[in-house]
């Protein structure tokens, strides 16, 4: 058994898992986060996007132990409980997800890219949920969405979430 | 008077106003904004234009999926819960010689395992009952599943398969639904023969047609199996209570024909049976029908505990129902100005190891074979075959895009022979006004070529020709 503790939406967890266990499978059965899904479990769907040290990669291709001591973010950190985040809200609005498999994955892509990237073009939202399939088509709609949470966040870029704010050292 | 009314009216508005915005602060962010919605009925005319269209609209359930609060059943469990894997045959026609299982049951974490000898009624499928749940002395197909696990994780179910020993005797195989027609080809349920459902539509004087025209074209087009790739693989939770009832969770999109399914396959009477038919991350027909579900409940009826199953990506794609390959070979007369006088057209369609949903397939893609298009000399022959390969079903269309992708091409051949504008040769063939489609039924709302005239005009259809 591996002892792991991450920081996960601000806060500290700790876990013994199989030294096999992949970071997926450690949010969804032990931390009981189901945002991130299992789709492939090979690294090419996307659908189990998740935010490690400000970086989006693919839970099911990484191992738990290799999340020891780092910040990550899940879908479930995202909204506070007196508001959405943006892109949340955009999403919504714009009616980007439909079946909803892949939106959490999609929706920690965007957060990667806006944090990196205030101002992207549409082109750089295609590339940044390159790696999230989403089998309905609503592509379309989701590079709006991304599109409009960006302008919504350079208008109160100083409003923070207070996860962003926790994060570690 | 009138003032205090005024005043009263105005108080109660404020107060109301109060309360909505205690109410809409008390909220979790998880309930939608009360969003302005017609109160008024609206029953539109024929054709008026109506203010949906063109309106924003948001689902209900979007932000429960922004926020990755939906639950689908991968993100469902159960005090108990077992999780359950199935062991696939990985040979596409084989005699099973024997299973041996005791390997599996020996490793610690095992709870349960289960052969298709243990299923009470061993066969469904909606239109024939051709599939086994879990092959019992004959594999049809390398998806076939042959045994199954029930383990206290995934993991060590996974672990457990590989322990399964089945021994296989070879036996002749089809792979080509050309090669299925033929007599001389091995049935692959014997002893039916390998054409399961077929379908002709003849219409006015296909000879005469033919006689008549101009010039003859022929053309064979052929589309490949597509798997739907739903994000959600295919997913199940089975509760057998101590009362002898059943409770499925389940992704199927058909929860009354599963029900009937599983009613039949267990031998249990429906109204032992609950389904479940929870949000699903996508089905696209690749839903319709039960797939694990009776083996989840055997298992769970063993063990007294829950048990889940979800398809691994890869078990999607071998044992769970595709799209149909389509042989299609074409052949129209016309005259010299591109005007259609006859067609008459073979279908073949791969249906794979089991029917499913090949009838309904079959029936669509043969009516609409021959196109928006007038035609009054029409053969349409259209054939399903078994083949040993993964089973086709429904999916997207049920066979048009197929039969589409065909008459299009053909109409493009033929434009281009005759060197005629392909949005001119189909101008004067599309449909119209009460037009009649292959089997008689009389069209009406028809604008064909009205669409196609603004389309073309649209995306500068004219300028990018010349």
């Amino acid at each position: 058994m591996t002892d792991v503790t991450i920081r996960v939406n601000g806060e500290l967890r700790a876990a013994s898992v199989p030294p096999e266990t992949t970071l997926l499978t450690l949010l969804r059965e032990r931390f009981q986060l189901t945002g991130a899904k299992l789709g492939c479990d090979a690294g090419d769907c996307g659908a189990c996007t998740v935010i490690v040290d400000g970086k989006p990669v693919n839970a099911c291709l990484m191992l738990a132990a290799q999340a020891d001591g780092r910040d990550v973010l899940t879908i479930e950190g995202l909204a506070t409980r007196a508001a959405l985040h943006p892109l949340q809200r955009a999403f919504e609005e714009h009616a980007s997800l439909q079946c909803g498999f892949c939106g959490p994955g999609v929706i920690l892509s965007a957060k990667a890219l806006l944090d990196e990237n205030p101002d992207p073009t549409r082109h750089e939202i295609r590339d940044a949920i390159a790696g999230n399939l989403c089998r309905c088509t609503g592509y379309t709609k989701m590079i709006d969405a991304i599109e409009h949470a960006a302008r919504e966040l350079r208008k109160t870029a100083s409003d923070r979430l207070p996860v962003e704010r926790g994060g570690l050292p | 008077m009138a003032d205090e009314t005024k005043l009263a009216g105005k108080q109660q508005e404020i107060a109301l106003d109060a309360v909505r915005r205690a109410d809409l602060e008390m909220r979790l962010p998880a309930v939608a904004p009360a969003a302005p919605y017609p109160i008024e009925a609206l029953v539109p005319e024929v054709r008026q234009q109506t203010p949906a269209v063109g309106q924003r609209a948001t689902r209900p359930d979007g932000r429960l999926h922004g926020l990755g609060q939906t639950r689908y059943i991968g993100d469902l469990s159960f005090p108990g819960m077992l999780h359950a894997r199935i062991k696939r045959a990985g040979v596409a026609s084989a005699r099973i010689v024997r299973i041996d299982t005791r390997a599996a049951e020996a490793v610690p974490g095992v709870m349960a395992v289960l052969t298709g000898r243990e299923i009470p009624v061993n066969s469904f499928g909606p239109s024939y009952q051709d599939q086994a749940v879990l092959a019992d002395g004959r594999v049809f197909h390398a998806g076939d599943g042959v045994a199954a696990v029930a383990a206290v994780t995934e993991q060590v179910a996974a672990e457990a398969l590989e322990l399964i020993r089945v021994e296989y005797e070879p036996l002749p195989a089809v792979f080509d639904p050309l090669e299925a027609l033929r007599e001389d080809t091995p049935k692959v349920h014997p002893p039916n023969g390998n054409v399961y459902a077929q379908k002709t539509i003849r219409k006015g004087d296909l000879k005469a047609g033919f006689a008549a025209a101009d010039r003859i074209f022929e053309g064979r087009y052929r589309t490949q199996m597509v798997e739907h790739v739903s994000l959600e693989p295919h997913a199940a939770i089975a509760e057998w209570d101590a009362n002898g009832r059943v409770t499925i969770w389940c992704t199927v999109g058909r929860i009354t024909l599963a029900r009937a399914d599983l009613s039949r396959t267990l031998k249990l009477p429906l109204n032992r049976i609950r389904m479940i038919g929870t949000i699903v991350g996508g089905n696209f027909g690749g839903k319709n029908e039960i797939t694990q579900e009776p083996v989840l409940a055997l298992l769970s009826k063993k063990m007294g505990r829950p048990v889940k199953g979800v398809f691994t990506r890869g078990e999607e794609f071998t044992a769970t129902t595709t799209r149909h390959p389509i042989i299609m070979d074409y052949q129209t007369g016309v005259t010299k100005d591109g005007r259609i006088l006859a067609r008459k057209v073979r279908l073949v369609l791969d249906g794979g190891a089991y029917c499913s949903w090949s009838e309904t397939t079959l029936g669509k893609a043969a009516i609409l074979a021959s196109g928006p298009y007038q035609i009054e000399n029409l053969q349409v022959e259209a054939y399903v075959v078994y083949t040993n390969k993964t089973m086709t079903g429904a999916m997207r269309g049920f066979g048009a895009p197929q039969v589409c992708f065909a008459y299009e091409s053909h109409m493009d051949d033929i434009a281009a022979a005759l060197g005629i504008d392909p949005l001119e040769i189909r101008l004067r063939n599309a449909f119209v006004e009460g037009s009649a489609s292959p089997t008689g039924q009389v069209l009406h709302s028809v604008v064909v070529k009205e669409s196609l005239l603004q389309a073309a005009a649209r995306f500068g259809w004219k300028e990018t020709r010349s």
